[in-house]
């Protein structure tokens, strides 16, 4: 047990401090960029007016800061429980923070002194066209901020490279794939080591195609001569921007696999299955971009076809290995069903049912039809509100969860609000893309209005639920005398 | 270092740097833009790197004062490296005696050698940086040269300039595809020191 | 250390920054091409007083043009690209300008780096071909090494053989001012605004 789940998850004083930083950031940055979300429900449903300029700067700031947190909370996932099998220096946890920070900066500024508004995609060539609205300078700005927090990842992602190689030799030895035809595999080999190795190859790839495209944005945009290739950028964005928020999920589920067993009893072992779906993923979460680009009918036919087959299997593998052992491992064992073990199965679920609507979105013959703005929104939220965020509330509440165990009243309302606030939520985007029309026009249609306002009361409950959680997470961390000092598991 | 391999290191140095000044040779490496990027500044570069046992004995480790993780001569290195890599510094070092000149001196002493001092004292994380740094920059430099509609240089031709864009992104590929490589399936004995935390728990 | 290694880095990025900007007239200047647009407009620079032979095989000297503005491009006849576009700019520009060129105050004059080959009855045909008025319009050839040399030094001209047995050259519309100075190069394929260009030059 204690080689697989040590118990000792001591915090040193810096790492406390670092730690509490990442969560406390995130709650708060999380619980404003909801209620920008709310606003633009609010707006879509016409309870409120809101100018299109601010909406599309509320868009632009929701979704450059939701991926942006998403990424920066399941990195702490992959940073507290990575740091127990392997050496990493919370140096460079830190330094990622700061560029982190230094680059939100940057883009807030870009978005609400700018006015940059041009979507979290920056999709070419619209951040240097905007007929006047904002500036170039201020696309510019929110692009150098995209850079600098890749450059955060990429050092918390090499400081993660060298810690697993310096105890297992490669990255190929920490995903196990020694193991994959055969030799006797070790089942003591951390699940945390398997997914962490998996995500510093994909991000950093990621990253690269981002630090490529970027800077080649930069140019065009005080180069406006030098046209760039529209679909050749855009290839480009979606590889970075779907390898980054595929490999978030990929570091938060981290929190399941080591969460589950200390309420379970039970361990979770890694076996060829687990080995094989992590592997299959590794190079399919590389190359199922496309399916990001269907209705791009001048897109290689290959890559399309490849797009939607790689769709329906990319997601798959892990997914199934990790809903599988998550209910093998609960099932009959007597679970204590503990907040994070309630988070870490409700994220199972969300996962889950998430991948529905993302694969019939996937399949070319719908995505003509109903590839639109209220489906695309209804299938992401699903994964990252039900999916993503339990995992990582998962580990926050397991941070508190030793000195102030979770279960009060609030919490007991907490959960059930924030669950159905988020079928609410997230169902309200999809039967509006079910009903809805092709592509992606500016215009709202009047059809939609009931369908927003729904969601909206949605977006309140699992706001109201999440002020809750926030609440309870940060007075722990802080509240409690040494909090940041010492910390056991149980 | 014994005495003998420094000589030889010098001598070598020395030589190449005469022998890429020789015309015909000179001639035929800046003959296209190509040459010039891919084979001229490269074997400058190995010339300034052969250098570094020139240095005297003292002052490489004096210098790691100011180096910390080798970061300062990356940095020397990467700042040097932007200028040739201006089509406008491409262009006149080809007509230009005075530019021509501070290439000779510069690639070597700016880039290569500061690289050479820098690269062994360079972390884990310093080399990452910079080698991703430097395949993007790679893959950029290539897709710019692909696509600029007219003549960055002067001196060279069109398909010049397209041919060494192309040449560009598959080095930087065939870069991306072997660094993955070395990561994935590679050796390091170098910095394999700790045993894993967990197992020395037990 | 890692206090002076920053400050050392921090100095390098900022001294390379400032060098590069030296470097680069200001972040504006990436190419020759450009560079040498923003030179003359900055520095404007003598024209050498060379020996040319024009199209009907008089002499002429640039010092002939004083008091005139004067628009020069650099062909070689056998141009299969660029210098057609030239051609076609300098036609286009003899008719934009034909009120200035009729009382002598501009006149066009297109030079010839191939002197071996170009001569004065190249040249004409050379004109003909894009319909010359016969007026204002002036097609010449160096008349020694020497001269061609100081010409190309002077307007930045880069002239490398192709493979096909022509050359690659670059182009551009270059002003000399009646003090026969070059002040200013235009892109060539404009020639409405290089004749406002020089228009705005006349009235003022």
């Amino acid at each position: 047990m204690s080689a697989l789940h040590p118990d000792n998850e001591t915090l040193t004083r810096g790492e406390g401090l670092v730690l509490n930083l990442y969560v406390i950031s995130a709650l708060a940055v999380v619980v404003v960029m909801m209620l920008f979300g709310l606003i633009m429900r609010m707006a879509q449903g016409t309870w409120i007016n809101v100018p299109p300029d601010i909406f599309y700067q509320l868009m632009t700031a929701h979704g450059a800061g939701m991926v942006g947190t998403v990424g920066l909370a399941s990195s702490a996932v992959m940073w507290f429980f990575l740091r127990k099998y392997v050496r990493l220096h919370v140096a460079m946890f830190a330094a990622n923070y700061v560029l982190f920070m230094l680059g939100a900066l940057a883009i807030l500024a870009a978005v609400f002194i700018g006015g940059y508004a041009g979507g979290w995609t920056f999709l070419y060539p619209l951040p240097v066209h905007s007929m006047g609205v904002w500036s170039v300078n201020s696309a510019a700005l929110f692009m150098v901020g995209y850079l600098l927090i890749g450059v955060g990842f990429l050092v918390f992602y090499l400081d993660a490279m060298l810690a697993i190689i310096r105890s297992y030799g490669n990255l190929g030895r920490g995903l196990g794939l020694q193991w994959l035809f055969g030799g006797d595999l070790d089942k003591t080999h951390p699940p945390a080591v398997v997914a962490s190795s998996m995500v510093v190859i994909v991000n950093s790839l990621g990253i690269l195609g981002g630090a490529i495209v970027l800077v080649m944005c930069l140019i065009n945009a005080y180069v406006p001569s030098l046209a760039l290739n529209a679909l050749l950028v855009k290839n480009l964005i979606y590889f970075f921007g779907h390898v980054f928020i595929n490999a978030s999920i990929y570091m938060a589920v981290i929190a399941v696999y080591e969460l589950l067993p200390r309420f379970s009893g039970r361990l979770w072992t890694v076996s060829r299955p687990f080995l094989w779906a992590w592997a299959l993923t590794t190079v399919m979460v590389l190359i199922v971009y496309p399916h990001h680009l269907l209705m791009d009918y001048v897109m290689p036919h290959w890559m399309l076809v490849m797009g939607q087959i790689i769709s329906y299997t990319s997601g798959l593998p892990v997914f199934v290995v990790t809903a599988y052992g998550a209910l093998a491992n609960v099932y009959r064992s007597g679970i204590r069903w503990s907040v994070p073990a309630q988070l870490a199965m409700l994220s199972m679920f969300g996962w889950a049912a998430g991948i529905v609507p993302a694969i019939i979105d996937g399949t070319i013959s719908v995505n003509q039809v109903m590839h639109n703005t209220q489906w695309v929104p209804g299938h992401f939220h699903f994964y990252l509100l039900l999916g993503v965020l339990p995992m990582v509330l998962a580990l926050m509440f397991h941070l508190i969860d030793a000195r102030r165990p979770a279960g009060g009243a609030v919490l007991r309302l907490g959960l059930p609000l924030y669950l159905l606030g988020g079928l609410i939520f997230v169902g309200a985007f999809l039967a509006a893309g079910h009903v809805s029309a092709p592509r992606r026009y500016a215009a709202h249609l009047p059809q939609w209005v009931p369908y927003d306002q729904v969601g909206s009361i949605g977006a309140i409950l699992v706001i109201v639920a999440v002020l809750l959680f926030a609440t309870y997470i940060i007075v722990g961390l802080l509240g409690a005398p040494g909090n940041a000092t010492a910390h056991a598991a149980r | 270092m014994s005495r003998a391999r420094r000589a030889c290191s010098i001598g070598a140095a020395a030589l190449l740097l005469l022998g890429l000044r020789m015309p015909p040779v000179k001639g035929a490496l800046e003959a296209t833009m190509t040459a010039q990027m891919l084979l001229l500044m490269p074997l400058l570069f190995v010339a300034g790197a052969l250098l570094r046992a020139a240095l005297p004995a003292r002052i490489v480790p004096r210098s790691a004062a100011w180096d910390y993780r080798g970061i300062t001569g990356l940095v020397l290195a990467s700042v040097a490296s932007v200028f040739w890599l201006l089509p406008r510094l491409l262009d006149s070092a080809v007509s230009q005696p005075a530019v021509d000149a501070a290439r000779y001196v510069s690639i070597p002493l700016l880039i290569g050698l500061p690289f050479s001092v820098s690269w062994p004292r360079a972390s884990f994380i310093v080399r990452g940086v910079f080698l991703l740094e430097c395949v993007a920059t790679l893959f950029r430099m290539g897709w710019l040269y692909l696509i600029w509609p007219h003549r960055l240089c002067n001196n060279y031709l069109l398909d010049d300039q397209q041919r060494l864009g192309q040449y560009l992104v598959l080095i930087g590929l065939a870069a991306c595809i072997a660094i993955a490589a070395k990561l994935l399936w590679g050796r390091f004995d170098a910095l394999a020191e700790a045993p894993p935390r967990a197992s020395a728990q037990h | 250390m890692p206090l002076r290694t920053l400050l050392a880095s921090l100095a390098l990025v900022l001294a390379g920054g400032a060098a590069l900007g030296a470097a680069t007239d200001g972040f504006r200047a990436f190419t020759t091409e450009t560079a040498r647009r923003i030179a003359v407009r900055d520095h404007p620079v003598a024209v050498p007083a060379v020996a040319l032979q024009s199209q009907s095989g008089a002499r002429l000297r640039f010092a002939d043009f004083r008091g005139q503005w004067l628009l020069v491009d650099f062909i070689y006849t056998r141009c299969p690209t660029v210098c057609l576009a030239l051609g076609g700019d300098f036609a286009q520009l003899q008719r934009l300008l034909a009120g200035p060129i009729a009382t002598g105050r501009v006149r066009l004059l297109s030079i010839s780096f191939d002197p071996a080959h170009d001569s004065p009855a190249q040249l004409a045909a050379y004109q003909q071909r894009f319909g010359d008025l016969g007026q204002g319009w002036l097609a010449a050839r160096p008349l020694s090494a020497d001269a061609l040399l100081q010409l190309k030094r002077t307007f930045g001209i880069t002239v490398i053989p192709d493979p096909y047995g022509g050359y690659t050259h670059n182009t551009a519309i270059h002003v000399v001012d009646p003090r026969g100075r070059l002040v200013e190069i235009l892109d060539s394929g404009d020639a409405q605004r290089a004749a406002e260009d020089l228009r705005r030059r006349l009235g003022s």
